[in-house]
C-alpha cells in the first residue's frame, strides 16, 4: 500500500514532472532517433483511464504520456518552466489573480488547436461538484474564479496568496473541450456557479458531469506525446507515439523517441520478472529479493542493467501525542531509542533503505543537514523512561507509573493496515524489543478502510503510516498545524506546538525560496527534539532496464525518464507496425 | 435399534472393534492423538526458557515457573526480569528440543536455511519456523475443535427440530438449509474475515457459523428416520414430553452417524482457517500459524522451507482427521461402506 | 411436474431473498468506508504534492458528494429496496471503483472461470469414472484400496499448499521452471499465431491451475462412482444378464456403467456454482483475472455492488443447481417421488 500512495504523491507531486515533455533542446544526445518499442511493468489494471476522475498510480503514469499542463518541472534542476504556456504567468501585486498565455501552435492529438477555451473548459470540468472527482477538486478550491482574456489567455483568480499556487494552476490537465463535452454544456456556466454546492447547480452541469463519469474511463485523448491506442483488460494498455504531435522538433519542448509503449499487466511480480528473463518485459521495478537472489546471473546483466534510487516516501510510527502515555516528549523518544532502525532497514529492507529523521526529502534545499540520527540505545530509553516516572515498581517485570493516583502498566496498542508486510515486521519487531524492556505492545493489523478511519479519528496510541515526500517545494501545514489535528485532518497523530503552528503559517505566505527553507530547518529541529513521530526510513527502489535502451538516467530526484530513452537503429527489436488511428 | 444402556455400550464396542480393523483410520488416531500431545505441550516442546538452569549457584526451572508467574502464585526473581536466558550466562542449563518461542524475533538472522541451530529454519524475521509449527498446532487444533462445536451445537439443534416436528417448522427451517447451501460459503467466510479486524475467536465463530449445514441435514434425516421407529411412537402415545423424547431417545440414536461429520468437519474446518491465513486474513499478525508461514513462502519463492513444512503439518493432519473419520463411518454403519456423505 | 417445479420456484423465493438480505447487510454494515478508501489515494497524495487542502471539512465535503453520487446516504433499507428493484431489470448497478456497469465487469471476466471450471470438471470426471469403474470392478481388492487411499491423500492436500509448492518448485524461481508461474497466456501472445501455437500456449499456463482444482474431487467423484456401480452390479437385471451368458465386459461396460453414470450427471449441477467461488484461491495464487480475483480484491475495496452481484449470481446458480438434479435425480429415478429429497 505504501508504494502505491508513494506513487500517487509522485505523480500528483510531479504531475508535470512525469508528465513533462520538457527537455533542452541542445542537451539532446547526439544519435537519438525514433523507433522500438518498450514493454513496461504494470501489477494490476488501471481503475479508469480519465484524466479528472482517476485516482490510482497506474492510470497516472499512463496519463502522464497523454495529458499535459500549462506548465511543467524541469526534471533535473525541478525549476517550473511553460509547456502549453507560453511563459510562466503573471502574478498580481497581491498575489491573487495569475494569468497565463498559451502557446498558439499547441494541438490535440486529433489535430484539433488548443486554445484558452479548452483550459477554461478544464478548469470547470474539475470544479464541477458532480463530476465524480471530488479529491482532486480539493486542491483546487483555492480558485474562485477563471475567465478568458481573449482566445489565447487566461486569469484564474484565488482566493488567498499561497506561493505553492502557480503549480496547482500550472498543474491543471487540459482537456479537448470539443472531445470531452461536445454539446459545449459547461459554455455558460461560470467558475463561480460551479463553486456553489450541487443542490444549486444549473442543469447543464448536471448533464455533463452525468455524460463525462461514464463515457470516457477508457478513451482518453489530450495533447501529450503518445496516443491512447488500446486496453484490454488483465493484459495490456497501449500507448502510440503521435507522428503529428505538436512538439515534435519544437525547441525547448522534450522529444519523444520510442514508437509504442506496452504497459503489461502481470499480478503477480514474480511472474512478471519471468516474463523479464524472456524478453516479454523491458524493463520493470524488483522486489528487493529479486533484486538481491534472483537477478545476479551473468546472462541477466549482460542483458538488462538496474538502477537504484531512493523512493521519495518514508515509513513512519506515529505516536498518539494526546495520549497521558505519550504526552511526555521523553517517551517518546525513549520509543525512538528502542527502535533498532538500522537492523530494521538492513533486515527488512534487505539494505535497500536508509534510515531517515525528518519529514523532508534529503535531496531539497530544504532538508536539515545538521541533524543527528537517534541511535539504537535501550539503556539511554531507560533511563530517560525512568525520568519519566515509568519503572518497575512491584517486580512482575513490567514497567509501571502512579497515574491518578492508580499504578498504570506501560501498555499499548500500535496499528497498522493489513497487506503490507514491511510495516508488519516493523511492528512485530518492536513488539518483540519493547517486551523484553518490560513494555506490554499488543499489535492490531486492520483492513485499509477501518485503519483509516480509526486513524483520522485519532482512535489509536500508535500506529505505522507512510507519507510520500514531495520531490518538489513542500508544505507540511496539513500534517503538522494544530488546526489539523482537531478537524480530522492529516495530523493525526494530534501534534501540538504553538512555534511550528507560526512557522507552517509564515512559510506559505513567503514567496522568497531562501527564507523558506530557514522556515523549514527550525521546524525540522523542533521536529526532531519532540520526536512526535519516530521516522523510520525512506526505501529505494530498484528498476531493471533492458540494455539496448541508452539514455536510461536516475534522475537526481530519484526515479527513471522513459520519456528520454531511445534504441540504436542497429539494436532495435521491434519494428513498429502499429500507427496511431 | 438399541435403546437400553447396555445395549448401546454394546454397539460402541462393536464399532471399536471395527474401527480397530481398519489399520489406515487407527495410523490417523495415533496421529491425531500425537498432535493433540504436540498441542497441549507446545510449551515444552519449544520455548526460549530452559527446563532447568544453574545460576549464580542457585536452581531455577524457569518453564515450570513460568506457568506459576501466570497462575499468579509466585513472582520472577529480580535477577531473571525480563531476561535472554540464552545470554545470560548460565552455569548449567537444559533447554527443550527447540529453544525458541515462535514469536521471537531474530533480525539477525531473517532467512536461515534449515539446520542444527533452526531444524526447519527461520522465516523474514528470523522466527523459528519449528516453534511456529508446533506453537501453530494448537492455533490448529482449537479452531478445528471450537468451529466444529459451533456448528454442531447450531446444526444439532436446527436439524432436530426440522426432523422431529416436521410440517412447517421443517419447511421454514429446510428454507434455512437451502439457503446456507445457496450462499457462496467460502466467499462469504472471506467478505466477514477481511473487513472485520482480525481475531482468532472470530474465525472460529464464523468457520462454525457458516459450515454447519451439513450436520444440520444429518441430523434432520436421521431424525425423520428414527421418528418413525416404533419405540419413539410408543414413547410419544405413552405421554412423553416432545423435549424428553427428542434429548432422550432420539438424539443419542441420531448422533452417531454425525460423529462422522464433526470429525471430518474438523480437518475442513482446519483448512479454512489455513485458506484464511494464507490470504493474510482472519488471524491477528503476532499469532503465527500454520498459514501464516505459507502465506511469506508466497513472496519469498527461495525459501523453500517455508513452503513445505507448514504445509506439510496443515497436510498430515487433515489426511489424519479423513482417516479417522472415514473409518468411523465404516465402523458405524458397515451398509455405509464406501457411500458418499 | 410442472407444479412440483413451481412449487420449487416458490418456495426459492424467501431463500434468494434471505441470502441477497444477509449479503446486502454484511457489506454494508461492515466497519470501514468505500468513500474513505478512495479518499485515502487523494489525501496522501495532496500532502506530498505540497498542495493545500485547506481544511479537513472540504475533504468531509468530498466524501459527502461522493457517496450521495452513489446512494450511500440514503436509509439502509431503502438502498436496499433500490438494490433490489434494480435488480429485476438485470442492474447490478456501477463498480465504486470505476464507474462501470457491474455486469460488464462480471460478463468482462465470466469466460476465463468458466474455462479454468469447465477443464477441471472434465478432468475430474475423465479421471473419476474410470478410477470408480476399476475400484468397483475390483472392489476390496489391493488396487481397490490404493486407489481409494491416493484419492484420499490428494483430497487431503490443501490446495494453498500444492499451489505454492508448485510455484516454488514448477514456476520459474529458484528451482524448476516447467510452467508459468501466472497469468493466462504468454506475454508476446497474440491472436494471429497459428491455432496450434495458441493452444499449446493457453494449455501450458491453464495445466497448473486446472489440475490444482481439479485434483481434490477424484475422491468425492470416484467413490460416488464407486458405490453407484455397486449399488447397480446388485440388481437383478445384471444377474439375469450375466445368467444370459452375456461377456463379463459386455454387462459392465453396456449396461452397468451406462446405468450407474446417471446419476454422476445429476451431481454435476450441484458441483458447478460451488467451483466457481473455489477459484479464489487458484485465481489469487496464479493471478488469474477471473471472477473470484474479482470479487476478493472487491471485497478489499468495499466494491459493495461488485461483492452483491457475485453473492446473487452463485446465488442463482446454485438454486438453479439444486432444481435441475431434483428434476434429473426424479427422471432419472421415478422411484423418487416429488417431494422432498431424502439426505
Amino acid at each position: 500500500m505504501s508504494w502505491r500512495k508513494v506513487l500517487i504523491g509522485v505523480i500528483l507531486g510531479g504531475l508535470l514532472l512525469i508528465a513533462g515533455v520538457e527537455r533542452a533542446f541542445d542537451g539532446q544526445e547526439t544519435g537519438s532517433v525514433t523507433g522500438d518499442w518498450l514493454l513496461l511493468h504494470m501489477l494490476s489494471d488501471p481503475e479508469q483511464l480519465n484524466p479528472l476522475t482517476s485516482n490510482d498510480a497506474g492510470a497516472s503514469s499512463i496519463l502522464g504520456y497523454i495529458f499535459q499542463g500549462l506548465l511543467t518541472r524541469d526534471p533535473r534542476t525541478l525549476e517550473l518552466k511553460p509547456l502549453l504556456a507560453e511563459s510562466r504567468p503573471v502574478i498580481s501585486a497581491d498575489k491573487l489573480t495569475y494569468t497565463f498565455k498559451i502557446r498558439r501552435d499547441a494541438t490535440f492529438q486529433d489535430g484539433h488547436p488548443l486554445t484558452g477555451e479548452d483550459v477554461l473548459f478544464s478548469i470547470k470540468a474539475i470544479k464541477c461538484p458532480l463530476v465524480n472527482a471530488p479529491f482532486l477538486r480539493v486542491y483546487y478550491a483555492s480558485v474562485v474564479d477563471a475567465e478568458l482574456v481573449d482566445d489565447y489567455t487566461i486569469r484564474f483568480v484565488t482566493k488567498e496568496p499561497y506561493f505553492l499556487n502557480e503549480n496547482v494552476l500550472g498543474g491543471i490537465d487540459v482537456l479537448p473541450r470539443h472531445y470531452y463535452d461536445p454539446d459545449n454544456l459547461l459554455k455558460d456556466v461560470t467558475v463561480r456557479e460551479l463553486n456553489r454546492e450541487t443542490s444549486r447547480q444549473p442543469d447543464n452541469s448536471k448533464r455533463f458531469a452525468d455524460h463525462f463519469n461514464k463515457s470516457y474511463n477508457r478513451r482518453p485523448m489530450g495533447s501529450g506525446p503518445y496516443k491512447f491506442q488500446s486496453w484490454k483488460t488483465g493484459q495490456e494498455v497501449m500507448l502510440v507515439r503521435d507522428q503529428n504531435y505538436w512538439g515534435n522538433g519544437k525547441r525547448g519542448i522534450d522529444q519523444p523517441y520510442l514508437d509504442v509503449y506496452r504497459y503489461r499487466i502481470i499480478n503477480n511480480p514474480d511472474a512478471a520478472l519471468v516474463r523479464l528473463k524472456s524478453g516479454g518485459l523491458d524493463t520493470m521495478n524488483l522486489q528487493p529479493l529479486q533484486h538481491l537472489r534472483q537477478t545476479r546471473s551473468k546472462r541477466f546483466q549482460k542483458d538488462y542493467q538496474k538502477l537504484l534510487y531512493f523512493s521519495p516516501g518514508f515509513t513512519y510510527i506515529g505516536w498518539n501525542n494526546a495520549l497521558p502515555i505519550f504526552q511526555d516528549k521523553r517517551v517518546r523518544r525513549a520509543m525512538t531509542h528502542l527502535t533498532n532502525r538500522k537492523q530494521m532497514v538492513k533486515a527488512i529492507l534487505f539494505g535497500l533503505g536508509k534510515v531517515i529523521d525528518s519529514p523532508i526529502y534529503r535531496f531539497r534545499p530544504e532538508y536539515d543537514e545538521s541533524l543527528v540520527s537517534i541511535p539504537y540505545d535501550p539503556q539511554k530509553a531507560l533511563g530517560l523512561l525512568g525520568e519519566a516516572g515509568w519503572k518497575d515498581t512491584d517486580g512482575d517485570g513490567l514497567l509501571d507509573k502512579v497515574i491518578d493516583g492508580k499504578s498504570t502498566p506501560f501498555r499499548f496498542e500500535i496499528k497498522f493496515n493489513s497487506g503490507n508486510t514491511i510495516r508488519k515486521s516493523v511492528v512485530l519487531t518492536l513488539q518483540d524489543e519493547l517486551k523484553k524492556h518490560g513494555i506490554t505492545v499488543t499489535v492490531r493489523q486492520l483492513d485499509w478502510t477501518i485503519f483509516l478511519d480509526d486513524v483520522r479519528n485519532h482512535k489509536f496510541d500508535a500506529m505505522v503510516l507512510g507519507w510520500a515526500m514531495s520531490v518538489n517545494e513542500p508544505d507540511a501545514f496539513q500534517v503538522w498545524h494544530s488546526s489539523q489535528a482537531d478537524n480530522k485532518g492529516s495530523n493525526m497523530i494530534s501534534y501540538k506546538n504553538s512555534r511550528v503552528d507560526k512557522i507552517l503559517e509564515d512559510y506559505r505566505r513567503e514567496f522568497d525560496p531562501k527564507k523558506r527553507s530557514e522556515l523549514y530547518r527550525e521546524f525540522q529541529r523542533i521536529l526532531h527534539d519532540e520526536q512526535p513521530y519516530t521516522f523510520l526510513f525512506m526505501g529505494r527502489s530498484i528498476s531493471a532496464v533492458q540494455r539496448r535502451f541508452q539514455g536510461v538516467k536516475v534522475l537526481p530526484i530519484g526515479g527513471l525518464r522513459p520519456l528520454e530513452w531511445w534504441v540504436p537503429r542497429s539494436s532495435r527489436k521491434y519494428s513498429s507496425k502499429i500507427t496511431a488511428q | 435399534m438399541a435403546v437400553n444402556r447396555a445395549g448401546r455400550r454394546g454397539y460402541w464396542s462393536h464399532v471399536w472393534r471395527q474401527f480397530k480393523r481398519n489399520r489406515l483410520a487407527v495410523g490417523g488416531l495415533y496421529v491425531v492423538l500425537g498432535l493433540l500431545t504436540i498441542a497441549v505441550l507446545a510449551d515444552l516442546i519449544s520455548s526460549d526458557k530452559p527446563y532447568y538452569m544453574r545460576y549464580r549457584g542457585i536452581d531455577y526451572f524457569p518453564i515450570f515457573r513460568g506457568y506459576l508467574v501466570k497462575l499468579g502464585v509466585t513472582k520472577w526473581p529480580p535477577e531473571l526480569l525480563n531476561v535472554n536466558y540464552k545470554e545470560l550466562g548460565t552455569e548449567r542449563a537444559l533447554f527443550p528440543p527447540v529453544p525458541y518461542r515462535p514469536d521471537g524475533i531474530d533480525l539477525t538472522a531473517p532467512f536461515a536455511d534449515p539446520s542444527l541451530g533452526h531444524w526447519l529454519g527461520t522465516d523474514k524475521l528470523g522466527r523459528d519456523v519449528m516453534a511456529g509449527i508446533i506453537h501453530g498446532a494448537r492455533i490448529s487444533l482449537s479452531v478445528g475443535f471450537v468451529s466444529v462445536g459451533i456448528s454442531l451445537l447450531i446444526g444439532v439443534s436446527l436439524g432436530a427440530l426440522a426432523g422431529f416436528f416436521g410440517s412447517w417448522v421443517d419447511l421454514v427451517i429446510s428454507r434455512v438449509f437451502e439457503l446456507m447451501l445457496a450462499i457462496p460459503t467460502f466467499f462469504l467466510l472471506i467478505t466477514i474475515a477481511a473487513v472485520m479486524p482480525p481475531s482468532i475467536f472470530l474465525t472460529m465463530a464464523i468457520i462454525g457459523l457458516t459450515s454447519w449445514v451439513g450436520i444440520g441435514r444429518f441430523t434432520r434425516n436421521e431424525f425423520l428416520k428414527i421418528r418413525n421407529l416404533d419405540y419413539v411412537t410408543a414413547a410419544v402415545a405413552l405421554g412423553v414430553s416432545s423435549r424428553s423424547v427428542m434429548f432422550r431417545h432420539i438424539l443419542p440414536n441420531a448422533l452417531a452417524p454425525v460423529m462422522v461429520s464433526v470429525v471430518l468437519g474438523v480437518a475442513a474446518a482446519i483448512l479454512v482457517e489455513s485458506s484464511l491465513s494464507f490470504l493474510g486474513i482472519g488471524v491477528p499478525a503476532d499469532l503465527v500459524t500454520w498459514g501464516s508461514i505459507l502465506n511469506e513462502a508466497r513472496s519469498n519463492t527461495f525459501a523453500w522451507w517455508l513452503a513445505v513444512f507448514p504445509g506439510a503439518a496443515i497436510f498430515v493432519t487433515v489426511l489424519a482427521y479423513y482417516m479417522v473419520g472415514e473409518g468411523l463411518r465404516d465402523a458405524l454403519d458397515p451398509r455405509l461402506r464406501g457411500s458418499e456423505g | 411436474m410442472g407444479r412440483y417445479i413451481l412449487q420449487r420456484l416458490f418456495l426459492f423465493v424467501p431463500t434468494f431473498i434471505g441470502i441477497t438480505l444477509i449479503s446486502f447487510l454484511i457489506t454494508h454494515l461492515a466497519p470501514g468506508d468505500p468513500a474513505e478508501l478512495l479518499a485515502g489515494g487523494g489525501l496522501g497524495a495532496g500532502v506530498a504534492a505540497g498542495i493545500s487542502v485547506e481544511k479537513r471539512g472540504t475533504v468531509d465535503q468530498a466524501l459527502a458528494e461522493w457517496r450521495a453520487q452513489f446512494g450511500l446516504d440514503r436509509p439502509l433499507h431503502v438502498q436496499y429496496g433500490v438494490w433490489l428493484k434494480n435488480l429485476f431489470t438485470l442492474n447490478f448497478g456501477d463498480s465504486f471503483k470505476d464507474n462501470q456497469p457491474v455486469a460488464g465487469k462480471i460478463l468482462e471476466r465470466l469466460p476465463v472461470t468458466v474455462k479454468l471450471n469447465i477443464l477441471s470438471l472434465l478432468l475430474v470426471y475423465l479421471v473419476a469414472i474410470p478410477l470408480g469403474v476399476y475400484s468397483a470392478t475390483h472392489s476390496y481388492s489391493f488396487g481397490d484400496q490404493v486407489t481409494t487411499f491416493t484419492a484420499f491423500v490428494l483430497f487431503a492436500l490443501p490446495i494453498v499448499w500444492a499451489g505454492t509448492m508448485a510455484i516454488v518448485f514448477l514456476g520459474g524461481g529458484d528451482f524448476l521452471y516447467l510452467f508459468p508461474p501466472g497469468g493466462l497466456t504468454s506475454i508476446d501472445y497474440s491472436p494471429e499465431w497459428p491455432l496450434w501455437e495458441r493452444l499449446k500456449d493457453q494449455a501450458w499456463h491453464l495445466f497448473l491451475p486446472v489440475v490444482l482444482l481439479s485434483y481434490g474431487g477424484f475422491a468425492g467423484l470416484s467413490r460416488y462412482m464407486r458405490t453407484g456401480m455397486l449399488e447397480v452390479l446388485g440388481q437383478d437385471f445384471v444377474r439375469t444378464a450375466r445368467a444370459k451368458g452375456l461377456s463379463e465386459s459386455i454387462v459392465i461396460y453396456k449396461h452397468v456403467l451406462r446405468n450407474s453414470l446417471i446419476p454422476m450427471v445429476t451431481i454435476l449441477a450441484s458441483i458447478l456454482p460451488g467451483m466457481i467461488s473455489g477459484s479464489v484461491i487458484i485465481e489469487t495464487i496464479f493471478s488469474i483475472p477471473g471472477l473470484g480475483q474479482l470479487g476478493y480484491q472487491a471485497v478489499l475495496a468495499r466494491d459493495y455492488p461488485i461483492v452483491m452481484a457475485l453473492f446473487t449470481v452463485s446465488a442463482l446458480l446454485t438454486l438453479l443447481g439444486i432444481l435441475i438434479s431434483d428434476i434429473l435425480l426424479s427422471v432419472v429415478d421415478p422411484r423418487i417421488a416429488f417431494g422432498r429429497r431424502q439426505s
